[in-house]
C-alpha cells in the first residue's frame, strides 16, 4: 500500500506492504511477499514522491516511512522468466536516489524483515527502526534450521555459536550490534514520535551536507562502532592505502 | 597461463583472478586485498569452515586503453562465491575508489571526460549472501547498492556474468543495477535460485534438476531477448573483453541506455513487462520467446551464439 | 569444530626457493586448497602452515608435506596452506604447480 499521510502535520509518502494481501495474478506472492508488481509499485512512489517535491531544498522534501513486514521476494518461475531480480533492484536505486535527493527515508520493522524482502524494502532507507522480538519482529536471512540445512553445519552447534555471534544468528538484537538498525523502540504506541524524531535528525544531517551518517554507510560506521563488523573498514583502509602505492600508474 | 594465452580460454572455466587479469589490458592488472594481505573472514574459523586469503573475490584495477578499469571477480568455487562481510567490504572498496578516481580524472580532464572516464567491471559468480555470515552479507549488498546509485551519472558499472555459478541471490538484482550485461549462452542471472523455486512451487512446476529448463529460464539465451542482457557473447574470455572494450569506448550517454531500471520511466516500461507477465502467464520461457516473434522458439537453445544472434528476435525496448 | 591451525618444518635445499619474494596459487573449493609461498632464507628450512577444518590427520599432513619437500628439493621457503578438505593426492599436485608457478614455469 502506498499514499501520502501526515505526520505531526507534515506530509510523508508512506511505503507499506500489506502482510494480508494474495496478488491474484501471481501465486507466489502473499502474506507480505514482494513480488514484481509490488516492488515497481513502490518504486513509482518514491519517484513519484521525488518528482513532486523537486524544486523544493533539502529538509523540506516529503519523507518516505517505510512500514517493513515481509517475508521474502517472489520465488517463481514467472518471476524469474521476467526478472524479479530488476524489480527489488528498481525499488532499491529508488530509494537511494530519493535519500541522494535530499528526502528522509525512515524504515520501521514492525514485523518480519527478511533476506531480500528486507534489502529491497528497508535496508536503503535513511535510518531503520524496529519494534523489539516481543512483538513478533523477525530480522534474518534465514532461519537457523535452514542454514544448518544448507551449510550442513550442526544445529545445535549453530544456536550455541548464534549467542555470542550476531552475523550469523536472528533477531532484531543481533541487527542492532551490527549496526544495522539505529534504533529499538520499545513499543509501537512509540513508533510514531519515533519516525518523526529520526527523520528530523536526518533532515538535519542532510542540510547540512553530512552524507556518512545515513543510509548503508552510516550503517557501516555504525557496524564498527557497535563492535559488530569490524573488519569491513580495515579492508577497505588497505585497499586505498594500496591503490594509493600504485595510482600513478593508473590516473593519468 | 599468460595473458594471451587466457584470451582463447572457455571464460566459463576461468578462475576469479584470471577472469580479472584477462579482462583488462595486457600487464595492466594489479590487485587490491589480494592473497598475500591474508584479509580472510573472521566470522569462518569459529564455525569450523575454510577460509581463503581472498575471501572468494578478487577486487583491483587495471587499465583499458588511458581508462583505470576497477574490477570485481567473484570466485564461485569458494562457498560459491557468496558475499560475507570481508567479500562485501572489498566489494564496497572497489566502488569507493572509482569514484575517487572518477572525481580525480574530472578535476585533471575537464576537457575530456570520455578518454580518462573510469570504469568498474563486475565478473559476477555467486549465489549472493553468504549464510554463514548472513546478516554481514545482508547489509554488505545494501551498501553496493548504494554505492551503485553513487556511480550513476558519474561512471559506467558493467557485468560479465558467464561463470559456473551464475549470478543469484541479492547479486542478482545488483547485476541488474548496472548499466550494462554481458552474458554468454552459459551465463545464468536470476534472484530464487532453482532449488527454491522448486521448494515453493513443487518440482512439477519448476523441476531444479532440469538443466536446459534452468538455462531456458535464467541463461544468457533468454535474457538477450528479455533485453535483460545487453550483449550475448560466445564463451571465451577474448570475446568478454571485446564485449567490454566495446561498451567502454561508446560515449557514456549513449552506454547507459542500456539500462533496465534505475529511472522512473524504465519503472514504468517494467511494469507493463509485468502487465505482460500477468496476461501472458507463461509456462515456459518459450512462449515468451514466441510471444516477442520467436516462432521457432523450439530451436533457439541449440543454436551457436552467432546463429542465435542473427535470427532471435528480441522484445521491443520503450524507453 | 573451529578451524585448525597445524605447523610443520623440514630441511629442504639451502638456495632452492622462488625467484619472487612471494607467490600464490590454487582455489580453496571444495576438496581444495590455496597456497602462500614466500622466499626466506633460513638455511634450507621449509616451514608450513596448514589452516584446515579436517581433525585427525595430522600426521597425513606431515607425512605428505615432508615428500613434497624431498621430492621437490626446494627449500628456504614458508608456505601457508588454506585446506578446504583437500585429499593427500591433490595436496601434493597442487604445491607441486604452485612451486612450478612460481618459479615461472607452467602448470
Amino acid at each position: 500500500m502506498v499514499g501520502s499521510a501526515a505526520l505531526f502535520g507534515r506530509t510523508v509518502t508512506v511505503i507499506a506492504n500489506d502482510a494480508q494481501a494474495v496478488n491474484p495474478r501471481f501465486p507466489v506472492v502473499y502474506f507480505g511477499v514482494i513480488g514484481m508488481e509490488e516492488a515497481y509499485k513502490m518504486a513509482c512512489a518514491v519517484y513519484e514522491s521525488i518528482e513532486a517535491d523537486k524544486d523544493k531544498s533539502v529538509g523540506e522534501k516529503r519523507p518516505l516511512v517505510l512500514i517493513v513486514d515481509t517475508p521474502g521476494n517472489a520465488p517463481g518461475k514467472v518471476e524469474e522468466i521476467f526478472g524479479m531480480n530488476k524489480a527489488t533492484g528498481a525499488y532499491q536505486l529508488a530509494l537511494a536516489e530519493a535519500r541522494k535527493r535530499g528526502h528522509a527515508v525512515v524504515a520501521a520493522v514492525i514485523g518480519r524483515a527478511i533476506s531480500g524482502a528486507f534489502l529491497c524494502h528497508g535496508l536503503q532507507a535513511d535510518h531503520i527502526l524496529a519494534l523489539p522480538k516481543q512483538y513478533g519482529t523477525i530480522i534474518h536471512v534465514m532461519p537457523l534450521s535452514s542454514i544448518s540445512r544448507i551449510t550442513k553445519m550442526d544445529i545445535e552447534r549453530l544456536e550455541e555459536l548464534s549467542v555470542k555471534s550476531p552475523v550469523f544468528a536472528s533477531g532484531v538484537d543481533f541487527f542492532y550490534r551490527l549496526g544495522g538498525v539505529e534504533e529499538i523502540v520499545p513499543s509501537p504506541a512509540g513508533l510514531r514520535e519515533a519516525v518523526a524524531r529520526h527523520i528530523e535528525e536526518i533532515d538535519a544531517r542532510k542540510r547540512a551536507g553530512d552524507d556518512t551518517h545515513t543510509g548503508p554507510w552510516g550503517r557501516g560506521l555504525l557496524g564498527a562502532e557497535r563492535g559488530g563488523r569490524v573488519t569491513r573498514p580495515a579492508v577497505m583502509a588497505l585497499m586505498e592505502e594500496e591503490f594509493d602505492a600504485v595510482a600513478a600508474r593508473y590516473l593519468k | 597461463m599468460d595473458w594471451k594465452e587466457l584470451q582463447s580460454a572457455s571464460f566459463l572455466e576461468c578462475t576469479a583472478r584470471r577472469r580479472a587479469l584477462a579482462l583488462v589490458d595486457e600487464g595492466t592488472f594489479t590487485e587490491l586485498a589480494g592473497p598475500r594481505d591474508r584479509m580472510t573472514s573472521p566470522h569462518l574459523p569459529e564455525l569450523g569452515e575454510a577460509v581463503s586469503f581472498d575471501d572468494g573475490v578478487v577486487t583491483g584495477v587495471g587499465l583499458v586503453g588511458e581508462r583505470p578499469v576497477f574490477v570485481i571477480s567473484q570466485e564461485g568455487r569458494f562457498i560459491g562465491g557468496a558475499v560475507g562481510e570481508v567479500h562485501g567490504a572489498k566489494m564496497a572498496g572497489v566502488f569507493k575508489l572509482a569514484l575517487r578516481a572518477y572525481d580525480e580524472a574530472c578535476r585533471r580532464h575537464p576537457d575530456e571526460p570520455e578518454r580518462y572516464r573510469p570504469a568498474i567491471v563486475i565478473s559476477f559468480e555467486t549465489g549472493g549472501v553468504r549464510l554463514h555470515e548472513a546478516n554481514a552479507g545482508l547489509l554488505a549488498h545494501a551498501e553496493i547498492m548504494d554505492l551503485m546509485q553513487d556511480t550513476k551519472g558519474k561512471l559506467p558499472v558493467v557485468a560479465v556474468i558467464g561463470s559456473k555459478v551464475g549470478c543469484f541471490g541479492g547479486m542478482g538484482f545488483v547485476a541488474a543495477a548496472t548499466d550494462a550485461v554481458v552474458m554468454s549462452p552459459q551465463g545464468r542471472l536470476g534472484l530464487t535460485g532453482p532449488e527454491v523455486i522448486e521448494q515453493e512451487m513443487g518440482k512439477d512446476e519448476f523441476d531444479a534438476s532440469d538443466k536446459s529448463l534452468i538455462s531456458r529460464t535464467t541463461g544468457g539465451k533468454h535474457k538477450y531477448i528479455m533485453q535483460d542482457c545487453n550483449v550475448l557473447c560466445d564463451d571465451r574470455v577474448s570475446a568478454f573483453r571485446d564485449a567490454l572494450c566495446a561498451l567502454l569506448a561508446m560515449p557514456y550517454e549513449e552506454l547507459v541506455k542500456y539500462r533496465r531500471i534505475g529511472s522512473y520511466a524504465l519503472v514504468k516500461e517494467q511494469m507493463g513487462l509485468t502487465a505482460l507477465a500477468a496476461a501472458l502467464n507463461p509456462f515456459d520461457a518459450k512462449d515468451v520467446w514466441q510471444y516477442f516473434g520467436n516462432g521457432e522458439a523450439d530451436a533457439l537453445p541449440e543454436l551457436g551464439t552467432e546463429e542465435f544472434l542473427a535470427v532471435a528476435r528480441r522484445r521491443e525496448r520503450e524507453v | 569444530m573451529a578451524l585448525r591451525h597445524l605447523e610443520f618444518s623440514y630441511d629442504g635445499v639451502p638456495g632452492a626457493s622462488i625467484p619472487r619474494e612471494w607467490a600464490h596459487s590454487g582455489v580453496v573449493g571444495s576438496g581444495d586448497m590455496e597456497v602462500l609461498l614466500f622466499r626466506r632464507e633460513q638455511q634450507g628450512k621449509v616451514k608450513v602452515k596448514v589452516c584446515t577444518p579436517v581433525v585427525g590427520f595430522d600426521h597425513v599432513w606431515e607425512k605428505v608435506l615432508g615428500k613434497f619437500v624431498a621430492d621437490s628439493g626446494c627449500g628456504d621457503l614458508d608456505l601457508e596452506i588454506n585446506d578446504n578438505n583437500a585429499t593427500p593426492f591433490i595436496v601434493s599436485l597442487r604445491l607441486r604447480q604452485a612451486l612450478l608457478e612460481a618459479r615461472g614455469g607452467e602448470s
